[in-house]
């Protein structure tokens, strides 16, 4: 009996696995441009940029990303702003994992010795060709696979663009629950999917580490 | 003919006063050995010709670009600090290459980001000066896979590879074995020989009797003594070089 609902109910539950998927994937590509720029404007000596920068990181990082996500999807229509369920859960995904990336990539950019910067500004660089060119090559290497704490939040935080109907996985878990009642065997498939993905994207991430840092290592 | 002509130098870092006014010129060709005890202000001289170190006070001539401390408006200043460092090679104790990047790519990196030169002439360019620095073997290496003298040796090509008027060396050995410090010497003597002009801070005395045209003893900020290598390591007439010079044979 429980086998059979494990298998007759896998292919909507991997179907909205890549839906969790699709979420995590566009959010972090998004919250690592978002952080990079970020990150930029924290270190940046224009004081209007950085104070922006430091309120947006506190706003995001201060407060629920739950809150987040009810004031996109349920509080923006009261001022006539609406987005769509799956928009919405990227947006509110993305500007809190950005918040965190901007601190992951502001403390790379800044833990490049600064001999390198010196070096590039002998040659006769300018503060920006020495960014561009020299440092944030080499911050961007150090940041990306140690950012893995942030992107593994980031997929379980999928889950939590539920409340708003997005059909993500716990969301079609709690829908096949509703017709079957068997939340311990259903939620514990979705926890097995999670786990998978997880532990399959933490692999990865580690193969990248070791492949970027190759020569660097000293 | 003045290279580098250095007036009333002042730097100080809160009320640790590094450098008490400071003159000196380095004409075409020549080569000065700068020597002193930790602290004297050696390195942070080198530093203020470049701006790596901006002084609190006086005016820093490398050629045609002049620098002085507070004047003009910043933007311009900044242009001319750019324009003298794209004109004077520094080299670092700690080399300081690029680890994201091979040695010819660290010797094209000013070339082609400054100069705009392309990247087939500036391969070309790089390709020479590690020859020059004997490492042509070693082009595509990263740093990482090179020892500290190949590295410095690197670290000198970038330098040479924006044909600057002067080069400037901060204790370029002080960071290596002493089985290849040799190496690097061996560079710069050559360099010399070929009429670069330097300014050279380093403890090596070898070196200084080998080819430095003068040698300049700095104490607690100021320039105690200068002269040929044979006056002032033969017959030094002030008590702190004499201490010194003992203390650098004893060690």
């Amino acid at each position: 009996m429980t086998f059979s609902l494990i298998t007759e109910s896998l292919p909507a539950l991997l179907n909205a696995t890549l839906m969790t998927i699709l979420l995590a994937v566009i959010s972090v590509v998004i919250a690592l441009i978002i952080g990079f720029f970020t990150a930029l404007a924290r270190i940046s000596k224009n004081k209007l940029l950085k104070g922006i920068a430091s309120v947006y990181i506190s706003i995001f990082r201060g407060t629920p990303l739950l809150v987040q996500i009810f004031v996109i999807y349920y509080g923006l229509p009261q001022i006539n702003i609406e987005i769509s369920p799956i928009p919405s859960g990227i947006i509110a995904l993305s500007l809190n994992a950005g918040a965190y990336l901007s601190e992951s990539f502001r403390a790379a950019i800044l833990s490049v010795d600064k001999g390198q910067l010196e070096a590039a500004e002998s040659l006769g660089m300018t503060y920006g060709q020495a960014l561009r060119r020299i440092i944030l090559p080499q911050s961007i290497r150090i940041a990306i696979p140690t950012m893995s704490n942030t992107y593994i939040t980031l997929i379980k935080d999928t889950s939590l663009v539920s409340v708003i109907t997005v059909t993500e996985l716990l969301q079609m878990s709690s829908l096949i629950i509703a017709k079957t009642f068997e939340p311990l065997t259903i939620y514990l498939v979705a926890a097995a999917i999670y786990w998978v993905v997880i532990t399959g994207f933490t692999l990865l991430l580690d193969w990248l580490e070791k492949r970027s840092s190759r020569h660097i290592m000293q | 003919m003045k290279v580098i002509n250095l007036e009333n130098i002042t730097k100080s870092f809160a009320d640790n006063h590094v450098l008490k006014g400071i003159n000196l010129a380095v004409d075409k060709s020549e080569v000065v050995v700068v020597m002193g005890p930790s602290g004297s202000g050696k390195s942070t001289l080198l530093r203020c010709i470049t701006s790596l170190e901006a002084p609190n006070d006086g005016i820093v001539t490398v050629g045609d670009y002049k620098v002085e401390a507070g004047g003009e408006n910043e933007r311009e200043r900044k242009a001319t600090i750019r324009k003298l460092r794209q004109n004077t090679g520094f080299v670092f104790q700690q080399f300081n290459l690029f680890p994201h990047k091979t040695a010819v790519e660290n010797v094209m990196e000013g070339p082609v980001v400054i100069k705009k030169m392309s990247r087939e002439k500036a391969r070309r360019l790089a390709e020479n000066l590690l020859e020059k620095v004997g490492l042509a073997d070693k082009c595509h290496h990263y740093p990482a896979q090179l020892s500290g003298g190949q590295q410095q040796r690197v670290a000198i090509a970038r330098a040479l590879s924006m044909e600057p008027m002067v080069m400037l060396y901060d204790e370029p050995t002080s960071a290596l074995d002493p089985e290849l410090v040799r190496e690097v010497l061996l560079v710069m003597k050559d360099l010399a020989k070929e009429g670069m002009t330097m300014v050279v801070v380093t403890h090596e005395m070898g070196f200084a009797r080998d080819v430095a045209d003068r040698v300049i003893f700095m104490d607690r900020g100021v320039i105690v003594e200068q002269g040929t290598t044979d006056a002032v390591f033969n017959h030094p007439k002030e008590e702190r070089t004499k201490q010194f010079l003992q203390d650098v044979k004893n060690a």
